[in-house]
């Protein structure tokens, strides 16, 4: 059973945003509903500014919030490391989207919170997901952390990561590339 | 796949019963839904986002597009695609889509009629108008020249000069003094570059996405990447500095790196002597435009000029400045001149068809379809003047000066327009000046949507197929990067045509048949296609199942040499600094300082130039009409105006603020994004917002546009429309 992991490298992001609509398409999603996004924060004063861009979604934590809050199970943990959601189980209760950090819950039309769920019919045949396939700058790898051999691995090796609020001891499977 | 819950699968049943009633665009979700476990068939073409035209692959169930992804051959895209690429996808479901052809009745209002009713009246008015004013008084405005071929048949039997693109607002300075000086256009080598200034050039903007996946693999291994912009641009982003310069002078910045250069001895001097001419007289006139000079212009130091033009030299011939596209092209009176700026840099140092520099694209010659040849009468001179004595001679005429044409209706000179593929009501500048398109005896737009010039100016509207439903002649692949094989790829139907719609050939025959003309196009677009490959030693079949075909490779580096001279397609066969066709009226060929046609008035807290540029999830105006993209714009504030924090505060103003905006021709209200991100002098607005087409119904009303403000200006050199040459007023608060 593989153990997925996704990095990040956000210095490479230049916010094109075709992550975001690759996404809704393959999910089948309305141009209102995505399952990630980019948080764009501008610093410094005039000519000595830059921008930063964060890729944001469900990190798809060890410890999420969002499964141990949730009253049916409908949010659950995969062996794999995907937080995925039971349709049937879910009573629309909203405490996942409350327990998330990281705001990476909407609320669907069927009133239902929805994420992103790491596309696994792309990441069981060791395929990178429409976010990453798209991303003309590799801003994301996804991989298997368990094999020592896949390309998450070599980077996470080459770079420090971190991951977003560690103080909220969430374990995210997301890493950031620190630059 | 997604798993369907009970409730969703019960209303994807119910959704699969509706859809056998109803098009399908209206329950698109539902549709995508009930399809869920269908087929999946992938077919290969070209995306048509933008002018990239990146390969994909259209995933299809049955007969419906899910959703694409980059194909992994074509080099513009290899497995990579933008924003726009996926939304313009979806736009083939677009409701605001022509669904059959329209006529304008007496009444202002819209009617649908029968195609066979549109030839034979189109037909008709057109023999009229022909009979009584000439071939000369007919007019083809295009995005491109990509339907000129099938145009021209039609144009030849009735002898109209006037096939016009839309580059007069695009990137006219640059192709003409490329064209002048070195004879066509060569691309940056990005990957293999260590030092790469893009001045004016927003890469990560203006997209192909193989292109920056090079740009970014190359920044890995260390190029050094500089970006001078007044706006901190996406391509800002990842560079390793960013120097803000005063708009409307980036020729000064150039002229003082040539400056350095030369006066410090750091340029090429073999690649000189042998390969450029005109290099004294550039020098000539150029001596005194020192760094010191240039600093009081642009507001980069002089300091900072010497360090960047020393680093140039170090790094050359590894190094270049991006040849650009539209950004500095059509902006100033001064576009030529810088234009023909980049060109002297990076001859100076040497790198033109060198690994790291500046090369060409690897190419193959097509075949062509033996057609039976078209008489008609003699043309006479193109009615905007491009390339006309005494007009604008220096002008290319194959490109044209697309915002005069309003204007020659105007003046009686322009009697029928047909508008394919293109929206200079809303592309071009001082839309009440556009909208006179609409006075000629005879206007035919030929558009998949409900645009502004098919709202208001057009007396007929022709759907033509999306392009996802049509077939084209093959596309060689080249522009904007370097690469070692040619490629050919097909654009070819990957879903069934929705509505009423026809290819070009049948729209233009069914024209020609209505004036009488019945074997002007005894051919089909397949017809085309295989003649085009014939020379390729490939099959149209094997073309339609690879989307795109790699050849084995063909570039070289060094510089053409024929008998051992120089031989580029120029006078010399070198680089011409000095520009022949320029020296008219007592001009120079070379260029050197001319300084911008308007300035804002420093001394006043509420003057400022506006300029624009491309947002990233955004074609200009041709994508604002997109559910997907349009809802990315709400997402991150993208129809606000950048202006400057300092300069804000002295007005008052704060972020998310209502402003007017005032120019000589407009006065709008917009939003403000108040930021560090840009230079003083400046406001910044995204070239796509302002649709005001009502039938365009997600276009409409949102945000200004910069076309808005500007009156119908022509660069006297190669006659773009000048867009940034502009100061406006603003002050806080609605109208």
């Amino acid at each position: 059973m593989a153990r997925y992991g996704l990095v990040i490298d956000d210095s490479k992001c230049t916010g094109c945003t075709a992550c975001t609509i690759a996404c809704q398409l393959h999910n089948n999603l309305e141009p209102e509903m995505t399952y990630n996004r980019l948080e764009i924060l501008e610093t410094g004063t005039y000519p000595n500014v830059k921008m930063d861009i964060m890729p944001m979604q469900c990190m798809h934590c060890d410890n999420a919030p969002c499964v141990s809050v949730c009253p049916t199970q409908a949010t659950y943990k995969r062996e794999d490391g995907i937080v995925a959601i039971d349709y049937d189980k879910c009573i629309g209760c909203k405490y996942c989207m409350t327990a998330c950090p990281y705001d990476a819950r909407k609320l669907n039309e069927e009133r239902v919170p929805v994420k992103c769920r790491w596309c696994p019919e792309y990441l069981e045949k060791g395929e990178q997901p429409p976010c990453a396939a798209t991303c003309m700058n590799d801003v994301r790898v996804f991989g298997d952390l368990d094999d020592p051999n896949s390309k998450i691995n070599k980077i996470l090796a080459e770079n420090e990561v971190v991951s977003l609020l560690p103080e909220k001891g969430t374990k995210p499977s997301i890493f950031y590339v620190k630059k | 796949m997604r798993q369907f819950n009970r409730r969703t699968f019960l209303k994807a049943s119910a959704a699969a019963a509706v859809v056998s009633s109803v098009p399908l665009y209206v329950s698109f979700n539902n549709y995508k839904k009930a399809a869920e476990d269908a087929t999946v068939h992938k077919i290969p073409s070209f995306c048509q986002g933008c002018t990239s035209y990146c390969g994909i692959i259209a995933h299809v169930k049955n007969d419906r597009l899910w959703k694409i992804e980059g194909h992994p051959i074509h080099l513009k895209s290899r497995g990579h695609l933008c924003a726009r690429g996926h939304g313009m996808a979806d736009y083939a479901y677009s409701k605001d889509r022509i669904q059959h052809p329209w006529k304008r009745g007496d009444n202002g209002e819209f009617e649908k009629i029968s195609w066979d009713q549109a030839f034979k009246e189109i037909g008709e008015k057109l023999k009229d108008i022909v009979k009584k004013y000439s071939g000369n008084s007919v007019v083809w405005m295009e995005h491109g020249s990509h339907r000129k071929p099938y145009v021209d048949r039609l144009f030849d039997k009735i002898g109209s000069p006037n096939f016009v693109t839309q580059y007069s607002t695009c990137f006219n300075s640059k192709t003409n003094a490329w064209q002048q000086m070195v004879g066509g256009t060569l691309s940056g080598d990005h990957q293999k570059s260590k030092y790469i200034i893009f001045e004016g050039r927003n890469f990560a903007g203006g997209i192909v996405p193989n292109g920056m996946n090079l740009i970014t693999k190359a920044k890995e291994q260390g190029t050094k990447i500089l970006v001078i912009d007044p706006r901190y641009s996406e391509i800002a982003k990842i560079a390793d500095e960013w120097l803000p310069i005063r708009p409307g002078t980036d020729l000064a910045f150039r002229l003082a790196m040539a400056n350095v250069l030369i006066s410090e001895g750091l340029y090429d001097k073999v690649f000189v002597k042998k390969y450029v001419d005109g290099f004294d007289e550039f020098w000539k006139y150029n001596k005194h435009n020192t760094p010191e000079w240039a600093e009081e212009i642009t507001g980069i130091s002089a300091q900072k000029i010497r360090e960047i033009a020393r680093e140039f030299a170090k790094n050359a011939p590894q190094a270049f400045i991006e040849p650009g596209w539209h950004g500095l092209h059509a902006h100033y009176l001064n576009s030529t001149q810088t234009a023909q700026m980049a060109i002297i840099l990076n001859a100076l140092v040497g790198n033109f068809y060198q690994r790291g520099g500046l090369m060409p694209s690897a190419t193959v010659t097509l075949g062509h379809l033996e057609l039976p040849e078209v008489f008609g009468p003699e043309k006479g001179d193109r009615v905007d003047g491009a390339g006309v004595d005494g007009e604008f001679k220096t002008v290319e005429p194959a490109r044209g000066i697309s915002h005069l044409i309003a204007n020659k209706v105007a003046e009686g000179k322009v009697k029928a327009v047909f508008v394919c593929n293109n929206n200079p009501l809303r592309t071009s500048p001082s839309p009440e000046e556009q909208k006179q398109l609409k006075d000629a005896d005879l206007v035919v737009s030929i558009n998949i949507d409900w645009n502004e010039t098919s709202y208001h100016a057009a007396h007929y509207i022709l759907p033509e197929h999306y392009y996802l439903e049509r077939y084209e002649h093959p596309y060689t692949v080249s522009g904007h990067i370097t690469h070692e094989h040619p490629q050919i790829a097909l654009r070819q139907p990957v879903i069934k045509p929705l509505h009423d719609s026809k290819n070009i050939i049948d729209i233009l025959d069914g024209i020609a048949k209505g004036m009488g003309y019945n074997d002007l196009y005894p051919f089909t677009v397949e017809d085309d296609i295989k003649a085009a490959i014939a020379p390729l030693g490939i099959t149209f079949e094997q073309l339609k199942k690879a989307g795109t075909i790699e050849f084995p490779a063909t570039l070289k580096t060094g510089f053409p040499i024929n008998k051992g001279k120089p031989a580029l397609k120029t006078k010399s066969g070198k680089i011409q600094f000095s520009a022949e066709l320029f020296k008219l009226d007592g001009k120079i060929g070379v260029p050197t300082w001319i300084a911008p046609k308007v300035m804002p008035d420093s001394s006043k807290a509420d003057e400022f130039r506006l300029i624009h540029g491309k947002q990233p999830w955004h074609s200009h105006a041709m994508t604002n009409n997109n559910n997907y993209l349009m809802a990315m714009s709400e997402r991150y504030d993208g129809m606000s105006m950048w202006m400057n924090t300092a300069r804000a505060n002295k007005l008052g103003i704060k972020n998310g603020d209502t402003v007017t905006m005032e120019s000589s021709i407009a006065k709008k209200e917009v939003k403000v994004k108040v930021t560090e991100l840009i230079h003083p002098d400046c406001v910044w607005v995204p070239s796509t917002y302002g649709g005001y087409s009502p039938k365009n119904t997600t276009a409409y009303n949102v945000g200004v546009n910069f076309n808005d403000f500007i009156p119908v200006m022509v660069e006297p050199w190669s006659g773009s429309t000048m867009s940034q040459e502009v100061v406006v007023k603003i002050r806080k608060g609605a109208m």
